[in-house]
């Protein structure tokens, strides 16, 4: 008789699966660790080095134009989706519209070189540069038509009450006083004469303090993340068998792929190396995995409540999960008819 | 925790893994994790881990690492201030590596061999992107391709003989075609009743060993076959057949003659590198 899934679970792992999870676990690490590294260097010297206000010089005036072209600044300001987060809540304060700050959070850590190398890198020989432009396309249309949806919303629908109350009160300060300079991506509505000039080394040493926390943060989710796809990639995981029975239903596969990037948690920098794993899957799916997971994930929800209503983000969870999972089906099949 | 502990602890993490990649790099066990083209990309992550790791250990002492002051009460911010308690945090990274580093053998057990493609039958057609890497083949291509033995055996990679299977035009020109190929012995577990077969297997691996998928041909004696150990490294020669069985076409190499063999530098097969 089949173990069930929970005894499975509590049972000690053999000598076999043990070394099976090693291998997969080890493998999966040294491949994707570098990027990660690459990913958090580039964070970590952003947070130091650029100053806030030079992502709103790069917007135009026109609302539409606008979340267009934040859809696309993670090209010129790579973060991922745990870096994002601070980002866009302090580009919020700073008088950003909530419309191109949301659009930004969702694209960025999609549309952004590095996760475009990531992606091309890990799917060598399955068909890298098709899945990189549709990941990095349909990530830039989700995230500018939720752009568009957020801007004829009220800020309340969106935003978390004690957000848009620090907003009105910031408006009505900084119509008196603003001070935009700042140094490590955040401004501070400070003393002019408290801020000391930068030291060059100290600066340096900021950068990469910045970058270890970065790694920190994304290397324990990126661990437990490998964690479970060794598990499931060499069947010890309970419920690998389930996932891999859905894998050729063009329904489900997307479906249960969401599901497990929402679990995962992984970093864009790095999931492509985890989908590009998933074998049994189609490459529709895959895509679904690669879309959804940086905009919606474990540690997301947890991110996104620092800035957006509880309401707005379950709203937002649900229209991702069906926008995303039917393009992806809806692509897979366009891709392969014409094939 | 004090940020100077925690610079501390997180650099010491940082090494850890950074000592972990440059290991399997210098000792050549990286070999059985990732393709070649990722061995070097691996070896610059450690080596970037390891700056990282020593260049806050060694400053962690210093203050004032943020290039401003908190002037502003409201400003809560920590630069240094991560998702979850430091020592969770260290734990959950370093624990699975060091489990991994003591559990692993470099290569897969049998029952992950079986879920990764061991005893599948094998594909009838190809993937539209495999089958666009693939360019067509005549007679006098695998002449001028493939290296004939002092016996008159064309030496063939496993992965030519395996992916046949979904390719009518090759199964034309490999059938009753003299061939030798080598690969990992194991059992034949599936269609065996008189005990006449074995298998014949390599890896072949995309990007790393998480994504690689086994690649096995039958092996036909019509008699006991030779004792070697499991998953020992065998030369085999004899003639292609391509059997039709439980509704799929199967590569079936009739041997004539099966030796030992040294294994080669890249156990796996590897695609082809992009840089």
């Amino acid at each position: 008789m089949t173990d069930l899934p929970v005894q499975r679970l509590l049972t000690p792992m053999s000598p076999d699966s043990q070394q099976d999870f090693a291998l997969a676990f080890l493998s999966i690490l040294f491949e994707g660790l570098p990027f990660i590294l690459l990913g958090t260097l580039i964070s970590g010297f952003i947070d130091v080095y650029l100053p806030a206000g030079t992502m709103d010089r790069f917007l135009p005036k026109n609302k539409f134009f606008a979340i267009l072209v934040a859809g696309l600044m993670g090209a010129v300001f790579p973060v991922c989706e745990c870096a994002v987060v601070p980002v866009i809540r302090r580009l919020v304060k700073k008088g950003l519209p909530v419309s191109c700050a949301l659009t930004y959070m969702l694209a960025a850590p999609i549309v952004n070189p590095i996760t475009a190398l990531s992606t091309w890198k890990a799917f060598q020989g399955q068909g890298a540069e098709m899945m990189t432009s549709s990941r990095l396309l349909l990530g830039f249309l989700i995230a500018a038509a939720v752009g568009l949806i957020v801007s004829k919303l009220p800020l309340s629908a969106v935003l978390k009450s004690q957000l848009v109350e620090s907003l009105k009160n910031e408006s009505e300060a900084e119509a008196s006083h603003q001070h935009g300079k700042s140094c490590c991506d955040h401004s501070h509505e400070h003393d002019h004469h408290s801020h000391e000039e930068p030291v060059p080394d100290h600066r340096l040493t900021a950068a990469l303090r910045s970058a270890l926390r970065d790694f920190i943060d994304v290397a324990v989710y990126f661990s437990i993340g490998v964690s479970i796809t060794a598990l499931f990639n060499t069947g010890i995981a309970p419920g690998a068998e389930w996932l891999d029975s859905l894998a050729k239903n063009p329904t489900a596969a997307p479906a249960a792929l969401m599901g497990l990037a929402f679990v995962l948690s992984l970093c864009s920098t790095s999931d492509a190396f985890i989908a590009a794993t998933l074998a049994k899957f189609s490459w529709g799916a895959k895509l679904a995995f690669l879309t959804f997971g940086p905009m919606m994930d474990v540690k997301l929800l947890f991110l996104y409540q620092t800035v957006l209503r509880k309401r707005f983000i379950f709203l937002l969870a649900i229209g991702l999960f069906f926008a995303i999972g039917g393009i992806s089906i809806f692509w897979q099949h366009l891709v392969f008819q014409a094939k | 925790m004090k940020l100077k502990t925690r610079l501390i602890l997180f650099s010491l993490a940082v090494l850890g893994w950074s000592g972990v990649l440059l290991y399997f790099y210098s000792s050549g066990r990286i070999n059985h994790y990732l393709a070649p083209d990722f061995r070097l990309i691996a070896f610059a992550g450690g080596l970037g881990l390891a700056v990282l790791g020593l260049f806050n250990l060694l400053t962690a002492g210093q203050k004032n690492d943020c290039c401003h002051d908190h002037a502003n009460e409201d400003d809560t911010h920590d630069h240094d201030g991560g998702d979850m308690h430091p020592v969770t945090a260290v734990l959950l990274m370093i624990v699975p590596v060091a489990l991994s580093v003591a559990w692993t053998r470099d290569e897969y057990s049998a029952v992950a061999l079986g879920r990764k493609g061991l005893y599948t039958a094998p594909p009838s057609t190809l993937s539209p992107f495999l089958a666009a890497s693939i360019p067509a083949l005549t007679m006098a291509d695998i002449e001028k391709s493939h290296r004939m033995t002092s016996d008159g055996f064309f030496e063939f990679s496993l992965m030519e003989l395996f992916f046949s299977s979904a390719d009518r035009e090759m199964q034309t020109l490999l059938k009753g075609l003299k061939v030798e190929t080598e690969g990992r012995w194991i059992d034949e577990k599936v269609r065996n009743a008189d005990g006449s077969r074995k298998r014949l297997y390599r890896l072949f691996i995309t990007c790393c060993a998480a994504d690689s998928q086994v690649i096995p041909i039958v092996l036909e004696f019509g008699k006991m076959p030779p004792e070697f150990p499991e998953n020992a490294w065998v030369k085999v020669s004899g003639t292609m057949h391509f059997l039709l069985e439980e509704g799929a076409t199967q590569p079936v190499l009739v041997v004539n003659r099966a030796v030992a063999a040294e294994p080669p530098f890249e156990e796996s097969l590897m695609r082809k590198k992009i840089f």
